[in-house]
């Protein structure tokens, strides 16, 4: 009978172990998938149901004052405002299947035209903004817990929960009349000239700024808790007996579990994310899918506000899926949990 | 006539490269150093700011000053509106305009406008298509009523014409040739595009051409290499989409704008701090603001109660606390300058409190309990406050019933409605003022619900009055008539402050609305 380490040096044995797991990862993610798939249906069902419930309609938006009735029921007809609400839904799904959002009740142009070219002015202001805020919070984290009880780890704790009280749109504005109007060193509005990256760097400074400012408290103080949490662990204390390194021990193993709630809740901060961008984009008068969204939603701009709403919706589950994708891989308990 | 084929040679080299820009922003955080005036306002560029995105760049669908703030450099009209403190006209691409009875206006163009892209020389032709394709079925124009008295136009020549009407329409020369419907497009550039345009013009013929627009950002005009009048002021108007006046007066003070409108409430604390090389200028504005009472509603079916309510409103009051004293009080719905404006209205600007407390007894009213519609802005809020207090004074409670834009331009249909503040934009005619507030328009824009056979007829007889100081009368009239209902306390038509640097000259019209096209540097 052969003993438990010939098991492991075992080619097949191996071979195994690795399928299973790789039939379980895919298992995780088709589920996860279907459930993002789930979500997005239910999410821009509901804000189909409460944008066209409210009060106030396109039709006089677009057609302004002196519209005829004859006019209104064209376009009311012409936008299928004339069906009655579950055919709406129904039609805007089946259309959406086929890539067709609509057309924008003003321009003419087609609502994928206009939300393509706003998203990635939002996306990469939020990437940036995270990118940054991670970037520094897991630092500030990993310093806090490393010299835990140390001034310094004292300071960063007060600078955290600061940074965490100020909403974005203080930032904002602070930000605006600092840096932009007192100093003049960066930019106050627009988001740079198309092409010139050097340029839209430029012009994403204040704004990621605003966004991921408190972003960088919760995240060192997520990372501080957690690498306390992982340093006190067995298996830490057992690495730590072998004698291997402290830097290893800190960021090859405590690092890596500690990690994992921060990616969690990034994922799931996309969605707030997509709301700071909102107040951010209208102070810093920048393009993307926040301003998009409050310009549409002012004037019953039905086509767009579902096209901005479904890519909002996109992103958020998007990033949360993500998130739930990547824990998994990090930590193999999450994919086997039911 | 030269063509305009023109080739965009893309700037290839980025104007401030990232690695640049934070080595001087590292360089500036050591040394304390500021970019202060640096690169944001380039010397040939002009960069201003427009209060919402760009909807439509064809005359038929545009919808608006934010559409025709941009037509008016592109485009050309037989006359345009005259830059200056008083309203009027001067030609434009018109050689010569002359109307020769109430329904004919004999034009002639000039022999040097053409349009860009290649598609030829302004002609008759394409005046008759601009203005008839408004009033075409087919097409849908939202525009149309601006152009209703059209009947034809009658080509003559190759560049001489005749406007026919169907009836003496005095707004012509104020609604209609000066502003939107009166942009001439090229005939062959609009059938080749389909008919109609979107968002990009098919061919331009005024000073500046379309060089690029950047949804949610912002227009850049480019001069018109083919244009042989006065030459354009600017290599460049950038015109930005920032639909916060605050975010545009911070925009101003970090030095990125050169042109904008502010916020009144700013008006004070700019005046006094001053930008550096920065004028500050009030302009009257044309929009009216008014409390309205639906007359379709019993529990303002009293005229005593009304007018208790028309004598208890202190406009002193509102115009110190929500327009921050740059507004003054409104004799009606039409602003100094117009025809038909009225030097003082019926009832006092001031709070007459003993004689509404008199109405208000005479009225037999008591325990009256009133809900105020409103749109939910600063100005708004502060106004409906101050009308509550002063209500409040004489015994009638007001409740304040906020509403976001949709919601508060669908209250018209709704007839339970009581009292509302409103604030309604305005053209250069008075016509156009009138039009709201006739029986048919009850429950549409008529939010009173007013009804008035005498005002229903000024409002088509005026239309065509040609005697001016009678077609004055006539509206003054009119707005008698509004105001002995009971259902008006007008109250300001605000103001248009505007702040701008001194290397320009802005060319604005009374309102303080700017004609691009006439921009000039100092």
């Amino acid at each position: 009978m052969p003993k438990d380490s010939d098991l492991v040096r075992c080619p097949s044995f191996n071979q195994s172990l690795t399928l299973r797991n790789a039939t379980r990862m895919i298992s995780y993610i088709i589920k996860r998938l279907g459930l993002a798939a789930l979500i997005t249906v239910l999410a821009v069902s509901l804000l189909f149901l409460i944008i066209h419930l409210i009060p106030g309609d396109p039709v006089s938006t677009m057609l302004g004052p002196r519209a005829t009735p004859e006019l209104r029921a064209a376009l009311e007809a012409r936008m299928g405002l004339d069906k009655p609400l579950p055919i709406q839904i129904l039609m805007f799904f089946s259309n959406m299947l086929q890539g067709d959002l609509g057309t924008d009740v003003f321009s003419g142009r087609a609502v994928t035209d206009i939300v393509f070219g706003q998203v990635p002015y939002t996306l990469v202001l939020i990437l940036v903004s995270i990118f940054w805020a991670a970037t520094l919070g897991i630092a500030l984290g990993c310093y806090s817990a490393v010299n835990r009880n140390s001034l310094g780890d004292r300071l960063a704790g007060i600078l955290s929960v600061s940074v965490i009280a100020v909403p974005a749109f203080v930032v904002s504005l602070y930000s605006l009349l600092i840096f932009a109007v007192y100093l003049k060193w960066f930019p106050a509005i627009g988001a740079g000239e198309p092409g010139d990256w050097g340029d839209q760097l430029w012009h994403l400074v204040l704004p990621s700024l605003a966004i991921g400012l408190s972003w960088v408290g919760y995240i060192s103080r997520l990372v501080r808790a957690s690498m306390l949490e992982i340093l006190g662990e067995g298996h830490v204390r057992t690495a730590r007996a072998f004698g291997l390194p402290e830097s290893w021990v800190t960021y090859k193993y405590a690092l890596r579990l500690a990690i994992l709630p921060t990616v969690t809740v990034i994922g799931v901060g996309m969605g707030f994310l997509l709301s700071a961008a909102v107040f951010t984009e209208i102070v810093f008068s920048r393009p993307g899918l926040g301003k998009l969204v409050i310009d549409s939603i002012t004037t019953r701009n039905y086509p767009v506000v579902m096209g901005s709403v479904l890519f909002s919706t996109l992103i958020f589950v998007a990033s949360t899926t993500l998130a739930d994708i990547i824990n998994a891989i990090l930590d193999p308990r999450t994919r086997t949990t039911k | 006539m030269t063509k305009g084929n023109f080739e965009w040679s893309k700037v290839a080299v980025p104007r401030r490269q990232f690695l640049l820009g934070a080595s001087a922003l590292g360089f500036s955080a050591a040394t304390g150093a500021s970019f202060a005036g640096q690169a944001f306002v380039a010397g040939g560029k002009l960069k201003t700011r427009t209060y919402a995105d760009i909807r439509s760049m064809d005359p038929a669908f545009s919808q608006g000053v934010v559409d025709e703030e941009i037509q008016g450099a592109i485009y050309n009209k037989l006359v345009q509106f005259k830059p200056g403190s008083e309203w009027g006209w001067q030609l434009d691409a018109a050689a010569s305009v002359e109307q020769v009875d109430d329904t004919h206006i004999n034009f002639a163009l000039r022999d040097d406008i053409g349009f860009t892209n290649g598609f030829g020389a302004m002609t008759a032709e394409d005046v008759k298509f601009s203005f008839e394709r408004i009033i075409d079925e087919k097409l849908e124009s939202t525009n149309k009523p601006d152009m209703s008295a059209l009947d034809h136009v009658e080509v003559t020549g190759e560049r001489t014409g005749t406007v026919v009407l169907k009836n003496a329409f005095q707004p012509l020369w104020s609604i209609t040739l000066p502003y939107i419907v009166g942009n001439i497009v090229s005939k062959k550039a609009v059938e080749a595009a389909g008919g109609r345009m979107e968002t990009k013009p098919v061919a331009s013929s005024g000073p500046y051409m379309h060089k690029s627009w950047d949804p949610k950002q912002k227009t850049t005009l480019v001069p018109n290499p083919d244009w042989k009048g006065d030459a354009a002021a600017f290599d460049e108007i950038q015109i930005y989409h920032i639909d916060d006046e605050k975010a545009a007066e911070i925009a101003y003070e970090a030095g990125e704008l050169d042109f904008t409108r502010v916020s009144l409430d700013s008006v004070e604390r700019l005046k006094a701090n001053t930008p550096e090389n920065s004028t500050v200028a009030e302009f009257p504005s044309l929009f009216y603001v008014w409390l309205g009472m639906n007359l379709d509603n019993p529990k303002l079916g009293n005229l005593k109660l009304r007018q208790a309510i028309q004598a208890a409103i202190d406009l002193p009051s509102i115009m110190a606390a929500s327009y921050f004293g740059a507004a003054k009080p409104s004799t009606g719905m039409i602003a100094p300058g117009l025809i038909g404006h009225r030097d003082s209205s019926l009832i006092d600007a001031a709070a007459d409190l003993e004689k509404a407390k008199q109405l208000m007894a005479e009225s037999g009213e008591s325990n009256v309990s009133l809900k105020l519609s409103i749109l939910n802005k600063s100005a708004n809020v502060t106004t409906a406050q101050i009308i509550q207090a002063n209500l409040a004074a004489i015994g009638v409670a007001v409740d304040l019933d906020l509403h976001e834009g949709a919601t508060f331009w669908s209250l018209g249909e709704d007839k339970t409605l009581e009292l509302v503040l409103n604030r309604y934009s305005m053209t250069p005619d008075p016509y156009y003022a009138t039009s709201w507030f006739i029986s048919e328009q009850a429950g549409i824009w008529n939010w009173e619900r007013f009804s008035n056979p005498e005002f229903d007829k000024i409002h088509t007889d005026a239309q065509s009055e040609s005697d001016l100081s009678k077609r004055d009368a006539m509206y003054q009239r009119a707005q008698d008539l509004m105001e002995e209902s009971g259902a008006y306390k007008f109250i300001t038509h605000e103001a248009t402050p505007n702040i701008y640097r001194n290397t320009i000259v802005p060319a604005l019209r009374p309102d303080g609305l700017p004609l691009y096209r006439y921009f000039k540097k100092a």
